[in-house]
């Protein structure tokens, strides 16, 4: 797996591939909550000016109103940072959006703590716990480029709502052209038989860079994009962890609630009793300051996820 | 008298009766299940019977013909007249009325998009005035398809702030196809808006979002009816209509007491009630 230096956040990917599809589908209309520049939604309504909705910073009103233009049966893509499109809109998303099951899909960008020099009040880091509960809900997280392009087609044509978490901040790209993403589906970017790693979004990169010290110690680590997290691949997760005999979970969320719990859970269900390790915030709220600093101090980074592999090798 | 009122006697006359026959299904319904709000069932009839007879363009047998008019009732506990008015219409059989509320019934809590005849799910207040504002986006920029979008909300309701967030989009995209009717029967859940969230002067803060505000009596049919017909034809802005009622209108002991917001009559009350209306006791 080779990692380059990514052009562009996957908020500006996914902003990108709308337009293009923009042309391709004429249907689909585009809402936004006054954030255009930053989720690079203003590019579709640069393009296609009659179908960009700029609604002002009114999460909750957007949700409303997406759902009353979606109640015929169009498609709306609803634009935001995480943490207020979802926390603040939760209640019509699930009232007004799921419950009839319409055809809402979220851009949800500023993910985890990748707004992490904006504070707390910025960061999304009960998105995906709360997403995830919602019945009828997609909820998935591309990691680079190619991925949030794929994902952005499989959000227009995936029946019912659709939540995607997006970067702030440009990363990695590992797949190419020939990558294929679908939903339920999961990529194991690195094979390895003495610990499963499993990740999404920007700390798939922690858990490669961590698969990479291992290695240098003799540890071979197996590392999953599951970049699709309701549904999840449930069958690759559980053939590796058969595999491996241990699992290490680390996202930039709430532990708890988080991907993390959901496997867990799975484990139990199939009487796999296997070391495990949940990473992620544990109960706390962040704090300002450099994005690779808070994932240090917070247990998120490569340091702590080869901890926590060092952990469950000596439960084995 | 409101600057609109319509002068066809008939046509008043057989709305009124339609509103009466709402009450009484109504009051049949909520006693039947011993569940369901009669208030505002009741203050808004006379408003839900010029809609659903007179104004709204739709087709019972085909309840999701792509042009229809639009009804959002954003007040969507007040679901007892409307669930009566689309069987009245032949959404569904008269029958279903009895089954309000119960498991397996079409006929949910509060208004579900699967209902025949609902245009959308409802029941967090405040919420389906934003919803409207988004089918008349769909209606005037996007389909095209120049339906008009009609949405009645309870005053108490007007407490939400997603109702103004909605009001601002209305007035950016100039929606002159949407109508908002306030239903001012001027009590809430907990009692009297005035003492719980005052929400006068409710013309002046709609005109100041860039509405065009009508206020009538909400019981008087012929300015029900005209107000309706002239906001459907108002052009330039969204049209809001402030119909001025009585909570529990038509049952003297129902009316203005916030008791009957969501309680259901006894044996002895149902007598009583279904008397009063149907000897239009109090008009």
């Amino acid at each position: 797996m080779t990692l380059t230096k990514a052009p562009s956040p996957t908020r500006r990917a996914f902003s990108e591939c709308l337009v293009d599809l923009g042309d391709q589908d004429k249907e689909f209309v585009v809402f936004e909550t006054d954030i255009g520049y930053s989720t690079y939604t203003h590019l579709f309504g640069d393009r296609y000016p009659e179908r960009y909705f700029n609604v002002g910073i009114a999460e909750l009103g957007m949700f409303a109103q997406a759902a009353g233009v979606a109640a015929s049966g169009r498609t709306v893509f609803c634009g935001g940072y995480g943490v207020f499109i979802t926390m603040r809109a939760i209640e019509v998303i699930r009232s007004f959006v799921c419950y009839p099951n319409l055809n809402v899909k979220i851009l949800s960008s500023h993910g985890g703590v990748t707004a992490a020099i904006d504070g707390v009040t910025h960061q999304a880091t009960e998105d995906i716990a709360t997403m995830a509960t919602l019945p009828n809900m997609t909820v998935m997280c591309p990691c680079d480029s190619r991925s949030a392009r794929v994902v952005a087609n499989l959000a227009l044509t995936t029946p019912g709502p659709v939540f995607v978490r997006l970067m702030r901040d440009a990363l990695y790209d590992i797949y190419d052209e020939n990558d294929d993403f679908v939903v339920g589906g999961s990529k194991t970017i690195r094979a390895g038989h003495d610990v499963t790693l499993i990740s999404y979004g920007d700390i798939v990169f922690q858990a490669l860079a961590a698969a990479d010290s291992l290695a240098a110690d003799g540890v071979e680590a197996e590392v999953i994009d599951l970049y699709s997290i309701k549904p999840y691949d449930r069958d690759a997760v559980l053939e590796s962890v058969r595999r491996t005999g241990a699992l290490v979970v680390a996202e930039n969320h709430q532990a708890k609630n988080g991907i993390g719990y959901e496997l867990a859970a799975l484990l139990m269900k199939e009487d796999l009793h296997v070391p495990f390790e949940g990473l992620g915030l544990q109960d706390t709220f962040a704090e300002s300051g450099a994005y690779n600093k808070i994932l240090d101090k917070y247990g998120i980074s490569a340091t702590a996820i080869r901890s926590a592999v060092q952990n469950v090798l000596d439960r084995k | 008298m409101a600057a609109h009122t319509s002068t066809d006697t008939k046509l008043v006359t057989d709305l009124s009766q339609k509103a009466r026959e709402i009450r009484l299904n109504v009051l049949d319904m909520v006693y039947t299940v011993q569940s369901g709000h009669i208030g505002g069932s009741f203050s808004e009839a006379e408003l839900i019977a010029a809609l659903y007879f007179h104004i709204l363009r739709l087709r019972p047998d085909n309840p999701k013909w792509p042009d229809r008019d639009r009804f959002i009732l954003s007040k969507g506990h007040a679901c007892p007249a409307l669930y009566a008015a689309l069987a009245m219409r032949g959404f569904y059989a008269l029958d279903e009325l009895k089954t309000l509320r119960q498991f397996g019934s079409i006929l949910q809590g509060h208004p579900v998009i699967k209902t025949p005849g609902i245009d959308m799910t409802t029941g967090s207040l405040g919420i389906g005035m934003a919803i409207a504002v988004g089918m008349a986006i769909d209606a005037k920029r996007i389909s095209r398809k120049g339906f008009d979008v009609f949405t009645l909300l309870g005053d108490g309701e007007i407490n939400e702030g997603v109702v103004w967030e909605a009001a601002q989009t209305a007035n950016k995209y100039a929606l002159d196809n949407l109508v908002a009717i306030v239903d001012r029967n001027r009590i809430q859940n907990d009692g009297f808006s005035d003492d719980i969230m005052p929400v006068e002067p409710i013309d002046k803060k709609f005109e100041a979002f860039g509405w065009h505000v009508l206020k009538i009596d909400g019981h008087d049919m012929g300015e029900v009816v005209g107000a309706l017909e002239s906001a459907r034809d108002f052009r330039g802005k969204p049209v809001c209509i402030v119909a001025y009622t009585t909570k529990g209108k038509g049952v003297s002991f129902m009316e203005d007491d916030h008791y009957w917001h969501g309680k259901a009559p006894s044996e002895e009350q149902y007598a009583r009630a279904r008397s009063e209306l149907m000897k239009g006791a109090i008009q």
